[in-house]
């Protein structure tokens, strides 16, 4: 069996129209991870995990969930989705909105009403599980989406932008709760244009514009890759110990020196130079790069190349 | 088995919600219980209960007209009118959202994430739909027989044929609607479409029932219109072979369309007089007040003009109708990217 929970090998999806969503997509979701995927609105986040769920068609595409062919329906009774924008019926309360998706997912209705409970409670919403939906914030619409992409207890559940529209404390119930859902041992996918969200959950990202991955990795890996420290000091600089840090391409800035450095014995020499002059050292921070500031550069190196790319076909 | 039971208790729970339901469904129950209301006298009829009270001798308390009489308020006025006119019409209003609004982005992926065929989703859907008109016609159609089996002490279980009729006729001008809602996502081009297509196929219906009688009936009975002052005149003759080429061609055209009126006005064929074992076909209200002296010939050439289709002419075609254009509907639905 595959390690992988998605394993894409290729996915392409061109629309009708021409334009092309998704231009070879590979990526790997181990089991047990939250993977993050990132981009530019219109990058083609929602199309991947739409042409993974068969709700749309790709154009080509090889590969495996779950150890199925992607496109096999069956696979989709072990997996959860949280659309974007996701609208439900409402008609329904909350509690009936995931007793419907409960049994679109073929779960028997012991099951449902077991889980039912724990979910709703699990995601705040056990007193207004009785509403109607339409009375609902967006807030804890959002609260009864994800209860009801966990109603038939999946594998891999796939959360599309989870917290738009969703207030800053919910927010933080929103993180809690899919950290939460790594240790019941799921695969979680999110999508998400709010980088430093995906930051806080996610072990693994990979960034998506113009229907390419242009990076993907473990978070701790691409944040590593360009690693920074920096030092806070008081008082006074000797012009020798100046010179030096400019000669080891150091930055000063006022009352702080920034070094690049892979690991702490890099900036061990400039510990002992700063304390063998006196200066007093008020803080050590290892600084990584943010994932905005990675999606940034990557961004921003994609578009130079494909600028270049068209120069050059011209 | 759970997702079929799903999503027909999720059509159930969008008709409860629905306003025009519950319109459709209380004046449903006041058009019941004004026919229950009505009862039989030893000298005529009653109306309100017994508190309007009219004498009529043929149709008296006891007699055979009665019963007839009774059934027939309830296929020719009834049938006709209340279920298979105003009552469709409330459900077409009401069930011509179901698609468009099913199909809205956020909505329809919640439903094709889950593993289950885009094929069945629609059939469950669709048939989810045809739900409005055939719980309102069996909970009317239950009042209908209780008062029937009170009123003229037979429990007449044909009636119930209004259920299946009534909902296919329904079925016809929904498919049109759904296949609309389908293919523009829009609820008012599928509501405007199934109204504009339903009245297309009415007039249609009605020009080749007028023809008929023009062409078959009138002579039959020895009548044939005047075609300068419009009235009938007595003529033994047989009517010209040129009318009769107009219905040929009328009905070339109409057989290929559905036929929502026919439908309803087939219940009379399949009702049934259990003690007579009788049909209730070619018989109308005239006829009953007339009692006896209803004219053989009349009789005859109405019960013919009521029977000139076979059961596939008003079914068959009418079910190939919705067969394909279902078909279309649902390939749209399958192969479309939400």
């Amino acid at each position: 069996m595959s390690d992988f929970a998605v394993d894409i090998e290729t996915l392409r999806k061109r629309y009708s129209n021409g334009v092309e969503a998704l231009a070879g997509v590979s990526l790997q979701v181990p089991y047990g991870s939250i993977f993050g995927l990132i981009g530019p609105n219109g990058a083609g986040k929602s199309t991947l995990v739409k042409s993974l769920l068969s709700i749309l068609r790709p154009t080509e595409c090889r590969g495996t969930m779950l150890g199925e062919k992607i496109g096999n329906k069956s696979i989709l009774a072990k997996v959860g989705y949280l659309p974007e924008h996701a609208s439900f019926p409402d008609y329904l309360t909350g509690r009936q909105v995931i007793e419907y998706a409960a049994g679109l997912a073929n779960v028997s209705r012991a099951a449902c009403r077991s889980r039912c409970d724990m979910l709703l409670e699990k995601v705040g919403m056990t007193e207004a599980a009785g509403r109607n939906i339409r009375t609902y914030s967006k807030g804890m619409k959002q609260r009864i989406g994800l209860a009801q992409a966990l109603i038939n207890d999946p594998v891999v559940v796939f959360l599309d932008e989870p917290t738009d529209g969703v207030d800053p404390e919910g927010r933080i119930d929103f993180k809690n709760m899919i950290s939460s859902m790594r240790g019941d041992g799921r695969t979680v996918f999110v999508n998400s244009h709010l980088l430093a969200e995906v930051e806080q959950v996610a072990d693994r990202v990979a960034i998506l514009t113009k229907g390419r991955i242009i990076k993907q990795g473990l978070v701790e890996d691409l944040t590593r890759r360009d690693a920074r420290y920096e030092v806070k000091f008081h008082g006074q600089m000797p012009v020798a110990l100046l010179e030096w840090c400019h000669q080891q391409q150091m930055k000063i800035e006022g009352d702080r020196i920034t070094c690049r450095a892979d690991g702490p014995l890099q900036i061990q020499p400039l510990i002992d130079r700063l304390r063998a002059a006196l200066v007093v050292i008020r803080e050590i921070k290892e600084e990584k790069f943010s994932l905005e500031e990675l999606f940034l550069q990557a961004v921003t190196q994609s578009r130079e190349e494909s600028a270049a790319a068209k120069g050059g076909t011209r | 088995m759970i997702q079929a039971y799903t999503i027909l208790l999720d059509s159930l729970r969008m008709l409860r919600a629905s306003k025009l339901f519950w319109v459709s469904m209380w004046i449903s129950l006041l058009v019941a219980i004004v026919y229950a209301s009505v009862g039989f006298t030893p000298t005529g009829m009653s109306v309100g209960f017994g508190l309007w009270d009219f004498d009529v001798p043929v149709i008296r308390e006891g007699s055979a007209e009665s019963e007839v009489f009774y059934l027939l308020l309830f296929t020719d006025v009834i049938v006709r009118f209340w279920l298979g006119w105003f009552s469709l019409v409330l459900a077409i209003i009401s069930t011509c959202s179901i698609f468009p609004h099913f199909l809205q982005a956020g909505s329809i992926e919640l439903a094709l994430s889950k593993p289950l065929s885009r094929l069945r989703l629609f059939l469950m859907k669709y048939l989810g739909g045809l739900l409005f008109v055939a719980v309102q016609t069996g909970l009317f159609c239950l009042v209908a027989f209780v008062a029937i089996g009170f009123r003229v002490s037979e429990w007449n279980v044909s009636i119930f044929w209004a259920v299946p009729l009534i909902t296919f006729a329904f079925s016809l001008i929904y498919c049109v609607g759904v296949f609309i809602g389908v293919a523009t996502r829009s609820t008012v081009f599928a509501l405007l479409g199934a109204l504009l297509f339903w009245a297309v196929t009415l007039f249609a219906q009605w020009t080749e029932d007028f023809v008929y009688k023009m062409a078959y009936v009138l002579p039959e009975v020895g009548l044939s219109v005047d075609m300068q002052t419009g009235e009938l005149q007595e003529t033994p003759e047989d009517a010209s072979s040129g009318i009769k080429k107009t219905y040929q061609r009328i009905q070339s055209v109409t057989k290929v369309l559905p036929k929502t009126r026919e439908c309803t006005i087939s219940l009379k064929r399949l009702i049934r007089f259990q003690e007579r074992d009788s049909m209730l076909a070619g018989v109308d209200l005239g006829s009953v007040f007339a009692g006896g002296d209803a004219d053989p010939v009349v009789k005859e050439a109405m019960q013919k003009y009521e029977l000139r289709h076979s059961w596939f002419t008003i079914i068959g075609t009418s079910l190939i109708f919705e067969i394909l254009v279902l078909a279309l509907a649902a390939r749209i639905m399958i192969r479309r990217d939400y």
